[in-house]
């Protein structure tokens, strides 16, 4: 029973990881059906920079540094590669692009900050709490505390604010709110700077944890995709409960099957929800007129 | 007097100018100076260039000053075959240093053989190595090695775990790539040799943060040690993993867990950790010391990244200029041959170097070299100090 507890409570510190990360693609998927494939480095570059910055100003400061930095990092990938892609209605030309500007942000990593694991510093002691004989890091209880924070702020934001409402109606339909007055390029634009201070958020908020380095977005970008796919990507709730699935799942299949099959279950969940509700387990099924 | 003096540096002048105006040797220098294993790459690179550095300063070889031709391989199979194409045809180099890789050097060897260029392993560990072009398949094997490869370690490791500490019960954690699984092999079959089965052998991947289940199951198990065979970042999550479970067993496993990465990744959580080294940054020998003095001072470093590529990459050279002394050529094919009948006995950091290699033995490591280091404070120290004290200091390949 302690066990099963352990692994849970591993597996959400995990899932959670993922789900902030897939939050990222759900964001940008939702206004412009276009997603960064270099989410992973978004990650990765709010991640090291954020390594840089907390040298000088402490882990506290260094917070407010990144997340403007994510901000103008995203608004840069959309500029340079997305926004051609929707002006000419492209239905491929984002994917190269991003994937393109992500191999390119991680070489520029490479350059600056070389190609080791690095150690980043916990804000919080690292001796583990134990609650009943399950162990957690606190830095584990941040990130999901933190993770979630993340995502009900911005959920609040696209609800409540003026701006916000602006984004909920692209998303919903991009031509009427065009229509409406409202400017969807600088809201598109906007949603991927959100998404990537998201993302950076999120590199700053793990690395205590999974160590930073250039090679961080890869494996992480991808597995949050997957936990979007899984999720839906048209659904905030959904990545959560998504990023919580593959996480519980990896470590149980882990611990009572095998550690050599670990990735298994997730990639078969992942292909049984693509087979059986494509949209994703929480997102709405659109149906596109021709 | 005053002629004399005139004299004298008149001589020297044109020494110097002698070695420098006469046509360099090339030698290729390729390992991954970026990258996961960059640590171990540049230190090779690192000690190898002090060599040079050290040998053109006394004139050369032949007369000839030595020049490495340097060449990234980034760890990957096919950059390291590129590289290899280059440096046998372009660049025309008359043996190649190298290789931290076990894949790399693998994929690249071949070219060499087949050009018949001595290839000169300093680090690379795979059993397969030195046993690609056996003779009599092939006319002669132009690999010659400079580590200790994976069937030592493996035994060693095994043998410092249930003889020497007398654990009873150990779990294997070992990666997925071919090092890994390749490695955790070699262990079960020593562990075989002893009577012993691991209670758990459990894999994990390159860039896993969460070592939750593997740990778990080593716990459930009750393993009272855990063997490793992995690299420095997965190796640091699974000794922060323990630290995380409370369950804290010691460490032991190959040469990587003394990785620059591992051991500031890990923190504290590594210290403990024990590993087969065929040199500890132990100023134990004259020879020891003056090579750290100087590694030192060249790349204004305190502690080596990687002290064991270091020294097998600085030893490489050294043995290399001999062969070509001894062959009077820049021949490929001469120069393997006095490799493999050296005559000059050659004084190494790793060892010393008396007839290292034989026609069918291209080791120059044998079981009775490495010993164990042990991550504390940071650093690596030796784990048994008798080991490494009066004549274990110096310990010479058996025959």
């Amino acid at each position: 029973m302690q066990i099963l507890a352990q692994l849970i409570v591993s597996g959400i510190a995990v899932g959670m990881i993922y789900g902030v990360i897939a939050f990222g693609y759900q964001l940008t998927f939702a206004t412009s059906e276009t997603l960064n494939f270099g989410q992973g480095e978004a990650l990765m570059l709010g991640s090291l920079v954020g390594l840089t910055v907390v040298a000088v100003t402490g882990y506290w400061l260094m917070l407010p540094i990144v997340l403007a930095f994510g901000l103008l990092q995203g608004a840069v990938v959309e500029r340079l590669g997305v926004r051609q892609a929707i002006k000419t209605k492209s239905e491929s030309g984002w994917i190269m692009a991003t994937i393109a500007l992500g191999i390119i942000f991680k070489n520029m990593a490479e350059n600056i900050w070389g190609r080791d694991a690095l150690k980043f510093p916990s804000p919080l002691p690292e001796t583990p709490l134990s609650f009943m004989g399950v162990n957690v890091l606190p830095m584990e209880l941040v990130i999901v505390v933190g993770a979630l924070g993340l995502m009900l702020a911005v959920e609040a934001f696209n609800r409540k604010s003026i701006y916000g409402k602006a984004v909920v109606a692209t998303a919903a339909d991009r031509d009427a709110a065009g229509l409406m007055g409202i400017n969807t390029s600088v809201v598109i634009t906007f949603s991927y700077a959100l998404s990537s201070m998201t993302a950076a958020f999120a590199g700053v908020l793990v690395a205590p944890v999974t160590l930073t380095g250039a090679s961080m977005g890869g494996v992480l970008g991808l597995k949050a995709f997957s936990v979007a796919i899984i999720g839906g990507l048209s659904s905030g709730m959904g990545v959560v409960v998504g990023g919580l699935i593959l996480g519980i799942t990896e470590t149980l299949t882990g611990f009572y099957l095998s550690t050599g099959y670990k990735d298994v279950p997730g990639l078969v969940l992942l292909l049984l929800v693509l087979s059986l509700k494509p949209a994703g387990l929480f997102g709405r099924t659109a149906i596109k007129k021709v | 007097m005053r002629a004399h003096q005139f004299m004298l540096t008149l001589a020297a002048t044109t020494m110097l100018a002698g070695v420098a105006s006469a046509q360099p040797i090339k030698v290729g220098l390729t390992g991954p100076y970026t990258g996961g294993s960059a640590s171990m790459g540049v230190s090779m690179r690192d000690g190898a260039k002090l060599a040079v550095a050290e040998i053109n300063k006394a004139g050369g070889v032949l007369g000839r000053p030595l020049l490495l031709v340097e060449r990234d391989d980034e760890a990957k199979n096919e950059v390291g075959v590129q590289i290899a194409q280059e440096l046998i045809n372009k660049e025309q180099v008359v043996a190649t240093l190298g290789f931290i890789n076990t894949g790399v050097a693998l994929a690249s060897q071949r070219f060499y053989q087949e050009a018949e260029i001595p290839v000169l392993n300093n680090v690379a560990t795979g059993s397969l190595i030195t046993q690609q072009f056996l003779p009599p398949k092939e006319k002669a094997n132009y690999v010659f090695r400079f580590a200790a490869n994976d069937l030592i370690q493996s035994a060693m490791i095994v043998d410092e775990a249930i003889t020497r500490r007398g654990f009873k019960a150990p779990a294997i954690l070992a990666d997925s790539t071919n090092y890994g699984q390749l490695g955790r092999e070699d262990l079960e079959r020593a562990l075989g040799k002893k009577g012993v089965k691991p209670v758990a052998v459990e894999k994990f991947n390159i860039g896993d943060t969460d070592m939750t289940a593997q740990l778990l199951r080593a716990k459930e198990a009750n393993a009272d040690v855990v063997l490793t065979y992995g690299i420095g970042p997965e190796l640091a999550q699974i000794a922060n993993g323990m630290a995380k479970l409370g369950w804290k067993r010691p460490l032991i496993g190959s040469w990587t867990l003394s990785m620059a990465t591992f051991i500031d990744n890990a923190g504290p959580n590594g210290d403990g950790a024990s590993m087969p080294e065929t040199f500890i940054q132990v100023p134990n020998t004259p020879k020891r010391k003056a090579f750290i003095e100087a590694y030192q001072a060249a790349y204004k470093v305190d502690r080596m990244p990687s002290p064991v590529s270091a020294a097998q990459g600085y030893d490489s050279v050294y043995v290399l200029a001999a062969a070509i002394t001894q062959a009077k050529s820049t021949d490929g094919a001469k120069i393997r041959t006095a490799l493999e009948n050296l005559t000059a006995k050659v004084e190494g950091v790793v060892t010393n170097y008396d007839h290292p290699f034989t026609a069918t033995d291209h080791e120059s490591v044998t079981a009775n070299m490495p010993v164990f280091g042990l991550v504390k404070g940071g650093r690596v120290v030796p784990a048994h100090d008798e080991d490494v004290a009066g004549a274990n200091a110096l310990r010479l390949k058996s025959k």
